[in-house]
């Protein structure tokens, strides 16, 4: 995304991608990953999501609404999201704030992110189809 | 003298430094010299205080090379420097009352105590002592502005000056500091040397805000200076959430402002965020700060949400001026 050290990186597993937030990014870069993201669901046809924040010491408002954005925009591309790593601290804050994921599934981390998916996800694809949609 | 000495000196704050001693020399010894060699001398003392920093600087760091070379010739310009810098000093005496001068004087020349001063003038040794350090906070002020050769352009500038020069904290609330050094351009700038000295203070962060970037910057510097309260880690991601709400709301409706996050220690222990700008001003308060109308209207759901999260918030708005928000967090004890 920029040059330097990494400030999220998205990788594909399988028919899914993991997205890791490294560090506090301000609203541009946020926008960027947003779009990036969104790019790779369509051009991987990815059908679950996980986006880790486990790196974020503050999600605010900003934070929390675009991280609901990718969501809904990632349902509408035909993937399942879920935020994975929201931080104790965090999470006492964006409540405070008024802020929430909203309808966003979130695990505590990437193993029950992965469990989630799977449990939704239909892996099993024949010549480029789900058989079973997510339900 | 500014100019000699930072003709000799690269870095600004100790140029700075060094004018200020160099003042408080010459004043020391306006009583010793004749009238006419004030000026020489105020010269002399600015080289020799100059020279002195090197010879310290060199005993501690003999490896690294001089960026400055003292012996060089003379420069041509120096005599009409020295003539400002004459002017400069003379004006700033001149600028001070009959009775500021003498008590300065008497003082840091003839060294009479804050005791005996107090007993002649007929008031206590601590008003003595508090009426010095008005003089010499004075003195600084009509000094850099001599120097600049600016009158400051407002009523408001020199009591803003003055408060920065004596460090005074509740002057500087009470005259509204921080907004005029965002409004006036000829005090931002004498700001720095007023502030640069003896006063960076390690209980206060200052960050400019213009653009998304500084929103991560002021939330990490509330967070960096929080730490040092040994505030819980909850209290710390509240605090630098509401930071990083307010922040954002210069950048979206002002364009520009700071935000200052200072440490408090009475009446109890805490922090206070203070952000401001120069924006066209909040129209209804009163609506900003409802949940929900802010969505609609694009303002985020960034101050209801600080207001929420902070123990005290405070808000004040005049469109075409722009907006202060004062927020602060109490430690919990214990
Ligand atoms: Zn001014």
């Amino acid at each position: 995304m920029t040059t330097g050290p990494a400030l999220v990186s998205i990788l594909r597993q399988g028919s899914y991608l993991i997205a890791s937030i490294h560090t506090a990014l301000d609203d541009s870069q946020m926008i960027r990953f947003q779009h990036d993201l969104i790019e790779q669901i369509g051009r991987h046809r990815s059908r679950g999501v996980i986006i880790d924040v486990a790196a974020l010491d503050v999600v605010d408002s900003f934070g929390s609404r675009t991280l609901r954005n990718i969501a809904e925009m990632a349902r509408l591309r035909g993937a399942l999201t879920v935020i994975v790593g929201i931080q104790p601290d965090v999470a006492f804050a964006m409540v405070a704030l008024g802020m929430g994921t909203g309808s966003v599934y979130t695990a505590l981390d990437l193993e029950e992110g992965l469990a989630y998916l799977d449990s939704r996800v239909s892996k099993k694809v024949l010549g480029g189809t789900v058989i079973d949609p997510p339900q | 003298m500014r100019r000699i000495v930072s003709a000799r000196v690269a870095d600004r704050t100790t140029a700075d430094d060094l004018v200020q001693e160099t003042l408080v020399r010459v004043l020391a010894a306006t009583a010793r010299v004749e009238p006419g060699m004030l000026e020489p001398y105020a010269i002399v003392t600015a080289r020799n205080v100059v020279a002195s920093m090197w010879q310290e600087r060199d005993r501690h760091r003999r490896n690294q090379h001089r960026v400055v070379d003292l012996r060089a010739p003379e420069d041509p310009g120096t005599d009409l420097l020295a003539r400002e810098e004459r002017t400069a000093i003379a004006r700033a005496l001149e600028r001070l009352s009959e009775r500021e001068r003498q008590t300065l004087l008497a003082h840091e020349v003839s060294g009479q105590d804050t005791r005996s001063l107090a007993a002649e003038l007929g008031t206590t040794a601590g008003a003595v002592a508090a009426q010095l350090n008005r003089t010499r906070a004075r003195l600084r002020v009509e000094y850099l502005l001599a120097l600049e050769r600016t009158e400051p352009p407002t009523d408001r500038c020199r009591p803003v000056l003055l408060a920065l020069s004596s460090g005074d904290r509740r002057r500087q609330r009470e005259v509204d500091a921080g907004r005029h050094l965002l409004e006036c351009d000829p005090c931002a700038r004498l700001s720095e040397p007023l502030m640069g000295r003896g006063q960076q203070r390690d209980d206060l962060t200052r960050i400019p805000i213009h653009r998304d970037g500084d929103i991560v910057a002021a939330r990490q510097g509330a967070r960096d200076l929080a730490t040092r309260l040994r505030f819980s880690r909850t209290d710390l991601t509240v605090i630098s959430t509401a930071v990083s709400e307010v922040a954002r709301n210069i950048v979206r409706f002002a364009g520009a402002g700071e935000i200052v996050v200072e440490l408090l220690e009475a009446p109890r222990r805490g922090i206070r965020v203070t952000a401001r700008d120069t924006g066209p001003g909040i129209p209804d308060l009163e609506q900003a700060l409802t949940d929900g109308y802010s969505t609609y209207h694009g303002l985020g759901l960034g101050l209801p949400g600080a207001r929420r999260l902070m123990d005290e918030f405070a808000i004040v708005s005049e469109a075409g001026r722009g907006t202060t928000v004062t927020m602060t967090k109490w430690r919990q004890e214990g």
